[in-house]
């Protein structure tokens, strides 16, 4: 029952979202002088500007001082080790993706995704060696957030959430739906081993950060403004997870010439 | 008149493909020209950036970039302003091309997939960056002018490069009222910043 008065809450919310929010953050400014096709998002709905920089200064100390230093040490354990650990943690998702594929009427890749999860569960040790992946069932994630995206809600404004790092309204309703509905959280809970949700999202977030160490880097020693950058590859990554297609139809082709090079 | 057609289409598709092919030949050579002097043991810090910064600013569609990324900052800016600034964008187009391909200097690559994108004139090729557990994908888009190759965006993980700088400009640009002169000095600002990280 807290459940269902949750769910009903945040359908309010994101129904609210979707009617007055979504039509502004969809708003591009585009400049014809500079380019003659294409859109591109120069402005990001984002009025909480000043407490999103504020809570962004306070998680970039904190991945300088503790995610960073944890993922470089991540990355000094042997491959079959960080392997291991990344394919179970991603065999734990799995329940979730499979039923975001469906809510996304994505039929094929659900039932592809739910061979992925037996094989994985059984013949791949709990999901830590991904043997479905040698037998060529492909990993495809799908949120809450991707699934709200399809069904039509709109962004909604920018936020920067403590620890979390970038979202929106409408992909943080989709990571607390995903928190509230994961069967082993679930599990974990009724068990009375809450603080294994912890020590899987931390370890979660060390796995994952391993994996951007370089990129993160290039972005934060270069950036004149490092938040703008952030937004808009957290906007421009997210386009690209809700439309499932090619990077190239995806990202306009800036019209730039290159006659006075 | 169906043969015609035939042909007119396997012409189209072998000329596209030689073109494609084309591009990921000169972005191999260039690509391996970067990593190479990373690997060198033999020329300092600060010669090793020189000779990227020189193949970037060589391959890149650096002043079309520059452009593009100011906005409507550019319109209003006065010429030698606009020299200036693409001077300063240029370098630090290289500062960060070079920033992100230091920490691919000890990986693998693989050019794996090009094609031809007919409608915008570019050729479209994915390099897959491997690391010990997991890899990257890098999309390039090169274009073709006067029978010279010119990378004109760079797309890891779906993430435009200048799609990001563009934004990036804009919202510092909007605090200075789209003033590309005094954007300049903090450009300038930021390329001395990052010109010390990367040779130290």
């Amino acid at each position: 029952m807290k459940f269902f008065i949750y769910f009903v809450f945040l359908f309010f919310l994101i129904s609210l979202n979707k009617g007055t929010l979504s039509e502004s953050s969809d708003n591009v400014t585009t400049y014809p002088v500079d380019f003659k096709t294409g859109t591109f998002e120069d402005e990001i709905f984002d009025p909480l500007e000043p407490i999103n920089r504020a809570i962004f200064d306070f998680n970039n100390v904190a991945d300088k001082i503790i995610l960073e230093p944890a993922a470089k040490g991540y990355r000094k354990l042997p491959s079959p080790i960080q392997s291991g650990i990344s394919n179970f943690l991603g065999n734990l998702k799995m329940p979730l993706v499979i039923l975001n594929q469906f809510l996304q009427g994505q039929g094929s890749n659900g039932i592809e995704s739910t061979g992925r999860f037996i094989v994985n569960s059984t013949a791949g040790v709990f999901g830590i060696i991904d043997v479905a992946d040698k037998l060529g069932l492909e990993e495809k994630e799908e949120d809450f957030g991707q699934t709200l995206a399809t069904w039509g809600l709109g962004d909604g404004f920018y936020i920067v959430l403590p620890i979390f790092g970038p979202s929106n309204l409408r992909d943080t309703s989709g990571m607390v739906l995903t928190l509230a509905t994961d069967p082993i959280n679930a599990y974990a809970v009724r068990e009375g081993e809450g603080e294994f949700i912890l020590l899987r999202t931390s370890i979660n977030a060390v796995d994952q950060r391993s994996k951007i160490i370089d990129e993160v880097n290039a972005l934060r020693d270069n950036s004149i403004d490092y938040y703008a950058a952030v937004r808009s590859s957290y906007y421009q990554n997210r386009k690209a997870a809700i439309l499932n297609i090619d990077d190239s139809e995806l990202t306009p082709v800036p019209l730039i010439s290159v006659e006075f090079e | 008149m169906k043969n015609i057609y035939k042909f007119l289409i396997v012409f189209v598709l072998i000329s596209n493909s030689s073109f494609a092919n084309e591009a990921v030949n000169w972005l191999k050579m260039e690509v391996d020209f970067i990593l190479n002097a990373y690997k060198n043991d033999n020329i300092t810090t600060k010669e090793k950036f020189e000779h990227i910064e020189d193949t970037i600013n060589k391959n890149f569609a650096g002043a079309g970039i520059a452009k593009f990324v100011a906005g409507q900052a550019w319109a209003s800016a006065d010429k030698d302003i606009k020299k200036e600034y693409i001077k300063l964008f240029k370098r630090h187009l290289a500062l960060n091309i070079a920033s992100m391909m230091q920490g691919y200097s000890d990986q693998e690559y693989s050019l794996t997939n090009s094609k031809f994108d007919e409608t915008n004139n570019i050729t479209l090729i994915d390099m897959e960056i491997k690391h010990d557990t997991n890899s990257i994908l890098i999309t390039w888009r090169v274009k073709k002018s006067k029978n010279k190759f010119y990378v004109i965006d760079l797309l890891v993980a779906d993430i435009s490069l200048v799609v990001t700088k563009r934004s990036e400009f804009n919202s510092a640009l909007k605090k200075i009222d789209y003033n590309l002169e005094a954007f300049n000095e903090i450009l300038q600002n930021q390329n001395k910043l990052s010109y010390t990280k990367i040779i130290q």
